[in-house]
């Protein structure tokens, strides 16, 4: 076999021809009638020669194929398999002589080699662009989960088991909840509240697209108690086979203590409201059922019966207008145009107000300005309804032939008034009360008629449509100061 | 003998009106708050107490908690007459303060003097019912 590959080579053909040919000659030769030694042995030597020859060109012929193999394999390592691909495209790839007997095993070897190459090629884009979906994943759930951790209302997932898979921060902190995605916790040892455990359990109980909203108050980590409104949902997927699964239950509460405390005073004032209407109410019913019963028996008592009910009435109707103003002005209602504005231009309006009552009550009302421009930014009738207010309530409750001062004065960067009386004053159970809406203080409501509205609407005013702040100091029987503050607003303005 | 009733309200014309149809029937007093009204009843010795609520110095409440205390005035027949609404829990009200009616204000001074003369008859039969047991 080996040997007939050899003989396939033209230049071992040749040569194997000549020594034959060299053979046969010097057999042939003694038989010629010229024979002659030395020609003999010239054939003779040229026959081993070239015998020799051939001997050594099949040497030099397998060296060489083993240098082109080597050189081969060499290239094919340095190839890398992008490379691989193209260069056999290309026609780079070092050729072998076909009848080289390494021929077909590199063939083989190249288009196996090739085909990695290809097949890295694809598994190596494959893995580019999952990697790329993993990251667009990753950051999307991050992201989702920046948002689900700065929502306000707690929210948190349990799989079908009741068992929590996930926690945003809120809920996280309300319950004080630690979620590990290998170790899942059931909510029912983690939430410590029975009625939301509850509601969990009959939405993972009744496997179908369930919703269940409720309020219910539940014991933060600190052990404060809020008022949440809870909705809890059933999360449905399809299995399989295309039948519906229920995948678990997400719970969302939602802090609704502020709303409440809302609904809580909301129901307190319609409470206090009510009870200072019903009294005058009172009076009048009354007072018309002893006129219709006949009950007043001369022209006095009908009289005296029906004052009672004239004043009743006056004084219901007061209070409907004091309760719609404030209601006005608290709900926005009521325009604001705030202006520059003189403080004792306006200090100066409202005195001329209520100076024919203060005369009438033989009350000394002085006032005493600052020299100083004081600009105010403000709505100037609701200020003035302020100040009006704060200098009649003085003049109410200080007996006739005392004092009432308006003053003011500016104090860094504010401009400030106080109204001072030489009142009954207020304890300091009454200081800290007396701007609550319908407070009167009890002892003094014979000296006036009022509403329990005057006060509570002037704070409203200055501290809430102005930013300022009404302050009270008082000593019981011998005065108060009802003390402004307002924001100082300069008019020097180009 | 005509009935004594006490009759403690802040507010002068409700007790105005109140006590001119009482006393065609009853002998009226008035007070003007708990703190008074505490003190008369303890004189006076009333048959039947007519009280606010929100009343200064000692409130309705107070002064029906200091009436049940006390051994001498433990079974005074009460009616509450009160501007109060919702906020009032009945069930404390009749239950442990023993409050023999409520009156709401607005309020009817016909009623009211109907439901003296009740309160006075009602405890009088008890009183009675008691006597006959204990001889």
């Amino acid at each position: 076999m080996l040997i007939a590959n050899k003989v396939q080579r033209y230049e071992v053909k040749l040569l194997l021809a000549i020594t034959i040919g060299l053979a046969l000659a010097w057999v042939i030769e003694p038989t010629l009638p010229a024979s002659n030694f030395t020609v003999r042995m010239f054939l003779a030597i040229g026959c081993l020669v070239t015998a020799g020859a051939i001997f050594r060109l099949d040497a030099m012929l397998q060296s060489g194929s083993e240098k082109n193999a080597q050189r081969y394999i060499d290239m094919l390592c340095r190839l890398d398999h992008h490379d691989l691909a193209a260069a056999e495209l290309n026609g780079t790839l070092p050729k072998l002589p076909e009848n080289d007997h390494w021929q077909p095993i590199f063939s083989r070897v190249r288009q196996c080699l090739v085909e990695y190459g290809r097949r890295a090629d694809e598994a190596e884009h494959n893995w580019t662009s999952v990697e790329i979906k993993l990251r667009r994943v990753a950051n999307e759930y991050s992201r989702l989960n920046d948002f689900a951790n700065g929502l306000p209302d707690a929210a948190l997932a349990t799989n079908p088991y009741g068992e929590i898979v996930w926690a945003n921060q809120a809920a996280r902190k309300l319950f004080a909840l630690e979620i590990d995605a290998n170790t899942p916790v059931l909510a029912a040892e983690q939430l410590k509240c029975a009625a939301l455990v509850d509601v969990l359990g009959d939405t993972l109980k009744r496997q179908s697209a369930t919703h269940r909203a409720s309020e219910l108050e539940i014991a933060g980590a600190a052990g404060e108690l809020c008022w949440y409104r809870l909705n809890c949902r059933a999360l449905l997927g399809e299995s399989e086979d295309g039948q519906p699964e229920l995948n678990g239950a997400v719970l969302v509460l939602a802090d609704i203590s502020s709303e409440r405390g809302v609904q809580k005073r909301h129901a307190e004032f319609v409470s206090a409201a009510s009870h200072e209407m019903k009294t005058p109410l009172a009076g009048i019913r009354a007072y018309v059922e002893l006129l219709l019963d006949g009950e007043a028996e001369d022209d006095e008592t009908r009289e005296e019966f029906l004052s009672v009910i004239d004043s009743q009435a006056d004084r219901l109707q007061r209070l409907i207008e004091n309760l719609l103003n404030l209601a006005r002005i608290e709900a926005g209602v009521e325009k604001v145009d705030k202006q520059n504005h003189s403080l004792n231009e306006l200090l100066e309006s409202a005195h001329s107000v209520v100076q024919p009552s203060s005369e009438q009550k033989q009350i000394t009302l002085t006032i005493d300005l600052s020299p100083m421009y004081l600009g105010v930014l403000a709505d100037r009738d609701m200020l003035m309804q302020s100040a009006i207010n704060l200098l009649s309530n003085a003049i109410k409750y200080t007996e006739p032939g005392g004092k009432v001062t308006l003053r003011s004065r500016m104090e860094e960067n504010a401009a400030v008034f106080e109204v001072e009386d030489t009142g009954v004053g207020l304890s300091d159970e009454d200081c800290a009360k007396v701007f609550e809406k319908f407070y009167r203080v009890k002892k003094d409501q014979k000296m006036a008629p009022g509403t329990g509205l005057g006060l509570p609407l002037a704070k409203h005013i200055v501290e809430d449509v102005h930013g300022g702040s009404l302050t009270v100091s008082s000593r019981l029987g011998t005065g108060s100061i009802f003390r402004v503050s307002l924001p100082s607003h300069s008019r020097m303005q180009c | 003998m005509s009935h004594r009733i006490l009759l403690a309200d802040d507010e002068i014309h409700i007790r105005r009106a109140a006590e001119f149809k009482l006393k065609r029937e009853f002998e009226v007093s008035c007070a003007e708050d708990g703190q008074e009204a505490w003190e008369m009843l303890l004189k006076d010795r009333p048959d039947v107490l007519i009280t606010d609520l929100q009343m200064p110095r000692m409130n309705g409440i107070e002064l029906i908690e200091h009436i049940r205390a006390n051994e001498a005035t433990a079974d005074l027949p009460v009616i509450l007459l009160t501007a109060k609404g919702f906020e009032l829990a009945r069930e404390d009200i009749f239950n442990t303060l023993k409050v023999f009616q409520l009156l709401s204000k607005p309020f009817s001074p016909r009623e009211l003097c109907r439901l003296a003369q009740m309160a006075i008859e009602g405890h009088e039969s008890r009183q009675t019912a008691l006597v006959t047991t204990q001889v």
